[in-house]
């Protein structure tokens, strides 16, 4: 309470000076934006500009700004007292999304590494036909996502409107005319709120790795649109897309988390730094909750101040850490021996469950796993993905918003969520992955059509499909898929590793010799590649290592047996005949 | 020129003219699963709630007109999606002569070689989810419009025989061998066509180390065969109102005609009828059957006891829900998925065509997680009634996951 007051006293003295706005003589019965911007201390013009003396409709909307969260105008209004988010936001991904326009280019072979670049502002003065084709792909195909899009222009559109600056992500609810009373125009204006609802993180992050899709147990899937309801496709995404359900995330069954509850204003907005990719820029971890660091809570302003805006998680005074940026989490607190973890939109309280110090987790061996490589249930992958580019046709650019020359198509393959495949992901750790991207590309030009390139590659994410019950042993030491050799069938005879793959590339179209699904050679050979500098499939030694084991998960297939104590001595006793079975294995 | 003509005049004219020489063939034939396509029918007819249903492609009941319930309209999607190769079908065969469907004509006993079926003439039915193109490693494509891929060198849409896209998965060995359908399945007066076959006839010496007695009871293609085709739950439609824009992107459902119907019906300014074709007697009825899958899958399979007393791999494909939307625009079945308390859905023991020359290795069925339940994502998914067998008992599957299991697989790998 203490803080909260300190906070409005601050506002006060800022705004002391200004007085009431003329603008409520028109706007008299506009709806409140918030508990922390009244209008009694902000007035409006503060935050939409104008010219608050006057009385006449004109002179007053002279140099208004309707949507002052916009992030060209946000710097002068937001930016009084929010410069620094501003200036964070500004270089974030989500603004320029250069990331995805830095590795477009380099899937697209038109650099030779990851180069940084500023995404959609550098874009905005190219003119189209002196685009390269990564960058008229990123135009037509990605960049509707930003927080900083126009909103205006997905108006009849089956797609969510997306934009508007912070209001993309803080708006909770929408402007509405009330209507017209005494000709006094009545306003329902946005509602801003922290406690950002999931529906807002979906309205974009429901493609390219489907993140906020499998969150929620929604896989994007063949396109039945099945079941039918009512004579009706069923489960629709938008436009053309359909979903079905598969097991969510257990954040999400158990405890109905948002993405908010995990990741953390720096995380979300920014730590001010231009990062290269998403994985730089998120700030949270497993650990962080589930093996929670803490730290006395009067060392970051921020912790209560954003207990403070939130609300509904009230003020403690120590509270965990996260271990990359080290920012507070303020709805995890330590009162007294207690652990307690807040959910941030209403502020129930949960146990969060430690994570466990048993042989799986302390071993040596699996000391190179992502929690998420063992934990993860399913992983949305959709392999062969065609480019069908038609230099003549035409096409709606995000960022110019007009259509301008050439028109992109999308094909595909086929759809998989089982057993994701491992790979040493972008940390050095060990990951799930899935294709990201594997293009095959067509481009046609008046009636000549060329052959294209190709570009195959795989991507290591966390798929937010989060279980408790980890994946079984034998589910990563024996199973083609996990290895990244692909679909088939694997075998050992006599030490030696056999793999027959099921998928027939070359048959079937694809301009590679080796199957779709296969991410390394059972001899370790890369077959795909990574947009990460680090990240790689396992090579000979690691996929012979890993397969090694399942000759003794055969019998001693749970963590608590005896063996996996000290596996190496235990495998030597093995060798050396010291042990029960190895007597009857060995002698035949 | 002229006497060519005149050796093809008997065949057009007279479509009895092979009878002449062979004159038992057409009572074999028509006794056959080919020509009464029995088996189809009946699995078909049980599995939507007919009990001891008995008829043939020949005295299958006419479409209703008042349809109430799933045994009133299972005759319907039968003679119009399901039975659209048959002997006698137009889209088959287009002579009179019933023969002629699968054999080629010959005008005497030196060319007779001419009239033994090919493998185009067996794939020109066996071409989707049973056993034929998986032969030639084949795999359909999803519907959507995004899965005709990838475009070809000349820049065109890829090929589509049959009306289907495919994936190329490995072939069968047989077949990479240059074997075709009938150098297995081949005519035997003694026995049906249908129970001519066996790997041993072929295989006799079969090695001991891997034939132990243990596997005694498995059919050779439990194991030998690599991938199968499991479609799951099978969603059809019958929609007699003209309601065509939400199948834009879904014209291609494996049937010519409706294909080519959608692609009418989606361009024309005036509302065009929904009609389709009744297989059998070749006229066009009220209402269009759409179709469409949760997902199909090359890499799943599951195992059961078959009547004739061996294990083999059971495919998923008859997980049905069904809805019926009448001319009204109300829905008389909506989404039905379940009578009498159970799914309507069944497992068939079968035996996919897709022989490598490396079998499937032990953990593949002893520790397969959809047998055992164990696959999070598939959990329950596989438990409905299997036809022409039963499901392994507890008593099998706890066998399959005995200590003598893991010894000798442990065995196997040092």
């Amino acid at each position: 309470m203490k803080i909260i007051l300190t906070f409005f006293i601050f506002v006060s003295i800022i705004f002391a000076s200004n007085k009431p706005d003329n603008c409520i003589t028109c706007h008299k019965d506009t709806t409140p934006i918030d508990n922390f911007h009244p209008y009694s201390e902000f007035g409006c013009a503060s935050c939409h500009g104008g010219n608050k003396d006057a009385l006449d409709k004109q002179k007053a909307h002279k140099n208004m700004v309707l949507n002052p969260s916009r992030l060209e105008h946000a710097n002068m209004f937001c930016g009084k007292c929010h410069k620094d988010i501003i200036n964070r936001v500004d270089k974030s991904i989500m603004n320029d999304m250069h990331g995805v326009l830095d590795v477009l280019r380099f899937q697209f072979h038109e650099t030779k590494t990851i180069q940084k670049t500023q995404g959609i502002k550098d874009l905005k003065n190219i003119p189209t036909n002196k685009q390269s084709l990564a960058e008229d792909h990123f135009s037509k195909l990605c960049a509707a996502c930003h927080i900083n899009q126009d909103e205006k222009i997905f108006k009849n559109s089956s797609y969510t409107p997306r934009g508007g600056g912070c209001v993309d992500c803080h708006r909770v609810e929408d402007v509405k005319k009330l209507g017209v009373k005494n000709n006094k125009l009545k306003l329902k204006h946005p509602k801003l709120s922290t406690k950002i609802p999931s529906k807002n993180c979906l309205k974009c992050h429901n493609r390219s790795n489907r993140i906020g899709l499998s969150y929620f147990g929604k896989f994007e899937s063949e396109g039945y649109g099945t079941p039918y309801k009512n004579g009706k496709l069923t489960n629709k995404i938008d436009k053309g897309r359909y979903y079905y359900e598969l097991p969510a995330d257990i954040h999400h069954t158990s405890a109905k988390l948002d993405c908010i509850d995990c990741h953390t204003e720096v995380g979300v907005m920014g730590d001010g730094k231009h990062h290269a990719h998403m994985e730089d820029a998120v700030d949270i971890s497993c650990k962080d909750c589930h093996d929670a660091k803490f730290k006395d809570a009067s060392k970051f302003g921020l912790s209560a101040m954003l207990s403070a805006v939130n609300g509904s998680v009230s003020f403690a005074q120590k509270v965990a850490i996260t271990s990359k940026k080290q920012t507070p989490l303020y709805n995890l607190q330590k009162n007294g021996e207690k652990i307690e973890f807040f959910r941030k939109i209403d502020g129930k309280k949960f146990d969060i469950t430690k994570m466990s110090d048993k042989e799986y987790h302390k071993s040596k061996n699996h000391q190179r796993l992502d929690c998420t490589a063992c934990h993860s249930s399913w992983i949305p992958s959709c392999y062969g993905c065609h480019e069908v580019y038609l230099k003549n046709g035409k096409q709606y650019d995000w960022i110019k918003h007009k259509a301008t020359k050439g028109k992109w198509m999308e094909l595909r393959s086929y759809l998989r969520y089982e057993s994701p495949a491992l790979a040493v992901g972008y940390n050095e750790k060990i990951m799930p992955t899935a294709p990201g991207c594997q293009v095959i590309t067509s481009i046609y030009d008046k009636d000549v059509t060329n052959d294209g390139f190709h570009s195959f590659a795989y991507a290591a994410w966390d798929p937010h499909t989060t279980q408790k019950q980890s994946r079984s042993c034998d589910d990563c030491h024996f199973n083609p898929m996990s290895l990244g050799l692909g679909e088939g069938i694997l075998d050992m005879k006599k030490d030696k590793i056999v793999f027959q793959p099921f998928y027939q590339s070359q048959k079937s179209g694809m301009p590679i010799s080796y199957p779709i699904d296969a991410l390394v050679s059972k001899e370790g050979k890369q077959f795909q590649s990574f947009s990460r500098q680090k990240a790689r499939g396992f090579n000979q030694k690691e996929v012979k290592k890993i397969v090694e084991v399942y000759k003794c998960i055969v019998c001693h297939n749970t963590w608590d047996d005896k063996i996996y104590k000290d596996f190496k001595t235990s495998k030597k006793m093995f060798y050396d005949k010291k042990t029960s079975c190895s007597k009857e294995i060995l002698n035949d | 020129m002229i006497k060519v003509l005149f050796l093809l005049i008997p065949l057009f004219l007279f479509g009895n003219e092979c009878i002449k020489c062979h004159p038992n063939k057409m009572e074999q034939c028509k006794k056959s699963n080919h020509f009464t396509l029995k088996n189809s029918i009946n699995i078909t007819r049980k599995v939507w709630g007919i009990k001891n249903s008995d008829v043939t492609l020949q005295t299958l009941p006419q479409s209703k007109l008042k349809i109430q319930s799933l045994k009133d309209l299972v005759d319907d999607f039968l003679r119009r999606k399901c039975l659209k190769c048959h002997l006698t079908s137009k889209t088959i065969n287009k002579t009179d002569n019933l023969c002629l469907a699968c054999h080629n004509s010959h005008t005497n006993k030196y060319d007779a070689k001419k009239a033994i079926p090919t493998q185009a003439k067996c794939l020109k039915c066996h071409n989707n989810n049973f056993i034929g193109t998986d032969y030639l490693g084949l795999f359909p494509h999803d519907f959507d419009k995004a899965y005709r891929s990838p475009i070809t060198k000349d820049g065109k849409y890829p090929p589509r025989p049959y009306g289907i896209d495919f994936h190329h998965l490995n072939a069968d060995i047989h077949y990479e061998l240059g074997m075709s359908c009938i150098d297995c399945h081949k005519n035997n007066k003694n026995k049906k066509w249908e129970e001519n076959i066996s790997c041993k006839s072929c295989h006799k010496n079969l090695s001991q180390q891997n034939h132990k007695e243990y596997h005694n009871k498995l059919s050779c293609n439990a194991c030998h065969s690599a991938w199968s085709i499991s479609s799951y739950e099978l969603n059809v439609l019958r929609d007699d109102t003209p309601n065509y824009k939400q199948w834009s992107r879904l014209k291609v459902q494996e049937d010519k005609y409706l294909e080519k119907f959608l692609k009418k019906a989606l361009k024309s300014k005036q509302q065009i009828k929904p009609i389709m074709l009744d297989w059998i007697d070749e006229k066009l009825k009220d209402g269009i059957w759409y179709s469409g899958y949760r997902f199909r899958r090359w890499e799943n399979f599951f195992l059961v006891n078959s009547d004739d007393g061996k294990i083999k791999i059971a495919q998923p494909r008859f997980q049905y829900r069904i809805s019926y939307k009448n001319k009204d625009g109300k829905m008389i079945l909506d989404d039905v998925y379940k009578q009498n308390g159970s799914k309507i859905e069944a497992f068939l023991p079968k035996e996919p065509h897709t022989i490598t020359k490396q079998s499937k290795s032990c953990q593949m069925c002893h520790e397969n997680k959809i047998m055992f339940d164990k696959n999070l994502i598939y959990k329950g998914m596989l438990k409905g009634k299997v036809l022409k067998g039963s499901p392994l008992t507890k008593e099998q599957l706890d066998k399959m996951q005995s200590n003598r299991y893991k010894l000798e697989r442990a065995k196997s790998l040092f």
